[in-house]
């Protein structure tokens, strides 16, 4: 393997994913190799059933694939036992949902320290309020999430995601329960995280405004990669879904 | 809507069936009960048809009443009646009709087991001694022995013979009424096909013997008689009436059987009614089970209930379902219960075998009356239980149908002010039962106590989220105990009601602790004031003893005070039932500090006169000087001078009366207790290792102990008892548990996502077990120590309740009480244990994805 400029954060190599068995199964992703560089924000688009989420869920660790490798940094999670796999997401791997993001006993400065707290790890004050400013919450920190809205609650988990600083962020569908300027808000959060502290991320989306906010957008379609861009403009991205679709 | 109700139901099996355990348990130990005290009785009735299977007539003497108990302390044998002379078997047996008639006597025998040397006997039963009936037995021989014949042979149960190896031919020691002797085994009886007759042990003589024994020289207690057939066993009686003089009676075997059941009747009465509490203690605890389940269900199902309504369906009918969800589970667990409880009678029979009380192994008698009562019982418990979340049910709007999540509406005043209501309505009965002397106590104590539950557990969400915020401190500093804590304050209502059935049986757990403390403690302090005596000599199980013993000690110089004390026949006082206590006047002052209000002790040496406690005189307004009717069974009614009134004491009962006219009025003449004082400057040890050789030697059934030994003896049986009342006790805390297992599932089951994500995020399963875990011990001890608040209040109530009969003091058991606190905190880990196993084993990815 050569030595490359950029180091890839995560990479997949002819990832394939089935379920079932027979006659009803179905292939979700039938042999994708991809890279994700370290410091690059990246897109996974396609309508449903593209397999975009399976190919998140293989990505974090939460599914385990039928055949190929997934590897975070140089590890091949594939590889490794369920206790491993936790320690892994807990440690190398940020997350944030689309919805239900947070614990709701857990206050939003709990709630963001969730991962070192169970990894008992000491909090990094100095990073803990870089960013918690970037998220612009700081007076919103002591509450519950039942008491913010659903732009802040978004933004607690993305706070979450990159306060134990991991190798990388997976967002799925971060903003399909907001409305336009929370979305706004929250890519912007993910973009500075990306632009000014070179944190990986991969957001599955299927809204060419937030996939705008990426550095590379990967178009999925029927379990395997169709297409790729560079630098994606919104306007770019629909022309390029509605040719896909034809 | 019944359709739709039932297929609601078929989808939720494991939950239901954990709600279902809840009934079952209570349903199964109370039909349990009916089937154990049911089986009994047709046994009894079944062994009491084989006693007078052969013996058409019974002649005795005319008894006042008959005395609840067949025999003084549970020995067995002694009759409270008069003896009938001998002179009358011939004229009985003269009476045309007659075919043969026999005398019999009856007593107490203790057989002593020759390797043991101790008198054989399990638990309370009865050890009897008879005279060997020739033609009229009910028992059989066993082959390779013979009936017994003279001085020196004596005939022992199979039962007995087989528990202690003893073999024909043997010799073997037994104590009777005149003490101990010596006899060789001449063979074993059986009763019909069981080798014993319910625990008790036998020692049979032939008549002139067991006559000389029993003290009955020239009398008998009982002459049998069998017809020959030319007229029936009521013309027989007449006919035998004619030729008694007044003050003997003749009744048929019949009624000699079912007098003898009828006591039977009214001890299984007692023994059912006492188990009977403790089915409904456990349906009670259940039945917040079940309130606890139908309220979070009716919250999850809120959406569901909600689009009923908006479909069109009126309250009544979304109530309705409610309801008959909870009718068809109550009614299923009812059906398991009663089958569960044919099991738990053969449990309940090794219990009350324990105890003494041995049941010949007869097939299980299910009355269709337990079958009934038990379903009844059962629904009705789980529809009443349903009945306000059912009622919640039908008031969720349509619109709730679209809402995200149901916010439960907590009026919070409505229920403080509710809940305070019922708490105060519950102590105040309980006080009315305790202090007011109200008719049926009992009930309205049960009445007062269950209200009060009610209204603590109806307020318990108030001082939920305190109590379990401070519990939860100390897990606080890890993740997974912090996120347990908030679980465990995120809902006080369900926390509390969870908590609120572990309460339940943790203050009767609590309760009963206190209550024996107190009473061990009282016991013992009075023991300390009242008794001077160095040495006490008692039987085992308060079996009475021969009054030899205490005539034998009094001659001996080492020793300044001998006092006997006889005690065990029943008497009555304006239809009261009382066992007054025959004491010796002169030496009683020498052994006991009893002090008197009026009157003396030294004149009771006058005839026919009495010394009443002062609680006794107060209630019955008896004074000095006055007269108390007394009616003994022996000998009829009595008119008693009052000569003194004492302060209650550890000694004496009610009334005392002089040894005196004791022996004139009861049948039985023995001692069971002789209280010994040594005499100044005697070698105490030496004499007292002289009395237990004589005692070894001659009474093998008497202990000798000290003041110490006493109070040591009498803090073991107590504990002996409140041990189990324990056990009884534990299956309401089992089904508490189970309402903990309950509630964590269907917590876990809302909070699905939650586990998924905090397992995305990192959350190891040890981490994810451990914070169920710290919800499950915090609920736990929020109910144990509520529990214990509350016991202990009603064990104070009890104990005033009780101080004037002597129970003046009030302890509390610090440390078994601590060992329960702790208890019920592993009971929390053990009811973790399955929803913590399956909370981690759940599937992150199906928890975290949508729809």
């Amino acid at each position: 393997m050569s030595q490359t400029v950029t180091k890839a954060a995560a990479r997949t190599d002819g990832l394939r994913k089935v379920y079932g068995t027979g006659d009803a199964s179905v292939e979700a992703l039938r042999g994708i190799t991809l890279d994700f560089a370290a410091g690059g924000f990246t897109a996974i688009m396609g309508a449903s059933g593209s397999g975009k989420s399976t190919l998140l869920h293989c990505l974090a660790g939460l599914d385990t694939p039928t055949a190929g490798h997934v590897f975070i940094g140089d590890v091949d999670i594939t590889q490794l036992s369920e206790r491993q796999l936790t320690q892994l997401r807990r440690d190398k791997i940020g997350f944030v949902f689309q919805a239900y993001n947070l614990i709701p006993t857990l206050t939003a400065r709990e709630n963001i320290t969730l991962p070192l707290d169970i990894a008992g790890r000491d909090v990094d004050q100095a990073w803990f309020d870089e960013v918690v400013d970037t998220t612009g919450l700081r007076d919103r920190l002591s509450h519950k999430p039942t008491e913010l809205s659903g732009g802040q609650q978004q933004r607690v988990a993305g706070a979450r995601a990159l306060v134990s600083r991991p190798e990388i962020v997976f967002a799925d569908e971060p903003t399909g329960n907001l409305d336009s300027r929370s979305s706004e808000e929250l890519l912007r959060f993910l973009r500075g995280a990306v632009t000014d502290h070179g944190q990986t991320i991969v957001m599955v989306t299927h809204d060419a405004k937030a996939a705008s906010y990426a550095d590379r957008a990967v178009f999925l379609g029927d379990g395997r990669v169709v297409d790729e861009m560079e630098l994606p403009t919104a306007d770019r991205i629909l022309d390029r879904l509605k040719s896909l679709e034809v | 809507m019944l359709r739709a109700t039932i297929k609601s139901l078929l989808a939720r099996k494991v939950r239901l069936l954990l709600t279902g355990l809840a009934v079952v348990l209570g349903v199964g130990f109370t039909a349990g009960t009916f089937i154990l005290t049911d089986t009994a009785l047709a046994s009894f009735d079944d062994l009491f048809g084989q006693v007078f299977a052969n013996i058409d007539v019974v002649v005795q003497a005319h008894q006042a009443f008959n005395p609840t108990q067949g025999g003084s302390g549970g020995s067995g044998g002694g009759q409270e009646l008069n003896p009938v002379p001998e002179d009358l078997l011939p004229k009985v047996r003269a009476v045309p009709g007659v075919r043969y008639a026999e005398g019999s006597v009856q007593s107490f025998a203790q057989v002593i087991d020759p390797t043991t040397g101790e008198v054989v006997q399990s638990g309370f039963s009865p050890t009897i001694g008879s005279s060997w009936s020739t033609d009229l037995s009910a028992f059989t021989l066993d082959p390779g022995g013979a009936a017994p014949v003279g001085p020196h042979q004596v005939v022992i149960d199979a039962g007995t013979a087989t528990a202690r190896g003893l073999a024909v031919g043997q010799q073997i020691r037994v104590v009777t009424p005149s003490g101990t002797g010596e006899y060789t085994i001449s063979g074993f009886v059986r009763f019909g096909t069981s080798n014993s007759v319910l625990g008790a042990s036998f020692a049979i003589f032939d008549l002139p013997t067991a006559q000389r024994l029993f003290q009955r020289e020239g009398k008998f207690d009982f002459i049998y008689v069998q017809g020959d057939g030319s007229i029936t066993p009521d013309q027989l009686a007449t006919a035998i009436s004619g030729v008694l003089p007044q003050r003997f009676e003749a009744i048929t075997g019949t009624t000699a059987a079912s007098v003898q059941q009828d006591q039977v009747n009214k001890a299984l009465g007692f023994l059912r009614t006492g188990l009977l509490v403790f089915g409904f203690v456990a349906l009670f605890v259940g039945a917040f089970i079940i309130f606890n389940t139908f309220n979070i269900v009716v919250t999850q199902r809120s959406r569901e209930l909600a689009l009923f309504r908006a479909l069109g369906a009126r309250r009544r009918q979304v109530m309705t379902s409610v309801l008959v969800e909870a009718a068809v589970v109550g009614l299923i667990a009812s059906i398991v219960g009663v089958l569960v409880g044919s099991v738990l009678a053969i449990g309940l029979k090794a219990l009350v075998g324990a105890i003494g009380l041995k049941l010949p192994p007869t097939a299980l008698v299910v009355a269709p009356r337990t079958i009934i009562v038990s379903l009844i019982l059962g629904t009705t418990i789980t529809v009443v239980a349903a009945v306000s979340p059912a009622r919640r049910a039908s008031r969720l709007a349509p619109i709730e149908a679209l809402r995200e999540t149901a916010a439960p509406s907590v009026a919070i005043r409505r229920r403080v002010i509710g809940g305070s209501l019922v708490a105060v309505l519950g102590i105040g009965t309980l006080a009315a039962g305790l202090f007011a002397g109200v008719s049926n106590a009992g009930l309205v104590v049960g009445l007062g106590a269950a209200l009060t539950f009610v209204g603590v557990a109806m307020l318990s969400p108030l001082v939920a989220r305190p109590i379990s915020s401070t519990l939860g401190r100390p897990f606080r500093r890890r993740i997974s105990g912090k996120l347990g804590g908030e679980n465990a304050n995120r809902n006080p209502r369900r926390t509390a009601s969870t908590a609120a059935a572990l309460m339940i049986a943790l203050a009767l757990v609590a309760f009963v602790a206190v209550f024996s403390a107190s009473l061990k403690s009282s016991v013992t302090a009075v023991l300390d004031r009242t008794i001077r005596s160095d040495l006490m000599l008692t039987a085992s199980q308060f079996s009475p003893f021969s009054p030899q013993l205490a005539e034998h000690l009094s001659t001996d110089p080492d020793f300044s005070a001998v006092s006997p004390l006889r005690q065990g026949a029943e008497a009555k006082v304006r239809s009261s039932t009382t066992f007054p206590v025959g004491v010796d006047p002169a030496t009683l002052t020498d052994v006991a500090n009893i002090e008197m209000d009026a009157g003396s002790i030294e004149a009771l040496s006058e005839h026919n006169s009495v010394i009443v406690s002062r609680t006794e005189a107060d209630s019955k307004d008896f004074s000095v000087g006055g007269k108390v009717p007394m009616e003994f069974a022996r000998t009829g009614l009595k008119q008693l001078t009052v000569v003194g009134i004492f302060e209650p004491n550890a000694i004496l009962n009610d009334y005392a009366v002089s040894l005196d006219t004791y022996d004139r009025n009861v049948a039985q003449l023995l001692d069971t207790v002789v209280f010994l004082k040594y005499a100044p400057g005697v070698d105490q040890a030496a004499a007292r290792a002289k009395v237990e050789t004589l005692v070894d030697k001659d009474y093998p059934s008497v202990q000798v102990n000290d003041q110490e030994e006493t109070k040591q003896q009498y803090v073991d049986q107590v504990n002996q008892i409140f041990v189990i009342i324990y056990v009884l006790l534990i299956l309401s805390v089992i089904i508490a548990a189970f309402g903990i297992v309950n509630t964590l599932g269907l917590s876990i089951y809302e909070r699905v996502r939650e586990l998924g994500l905090l397992r995305a995020v990192g959350m190891s399963r040890r981490q994810v077990k451990r914070m169920i875990r710290v919800e499950a011990v915090i609920i736990a001890v929020l109910g144990a120590l509520l529990g214990l608040a509350v016991g202990i209040l009603f064990g104070w109530a009890m104990q005033r309740a009780l101080s004037d009969v002597g129970i003046d003091r009030f302890a509390i058991p610090v440390g078994q009480l601590v060992v329960w606190l702790i208890l019920g905190a592993l009971l929390g880990v053990l009811a973790a244990i399955v929803p913590a196993r399956r909370a981690a084993k759940l599937n992150v990815l199906e928890a975290i994805s949508y729809e």
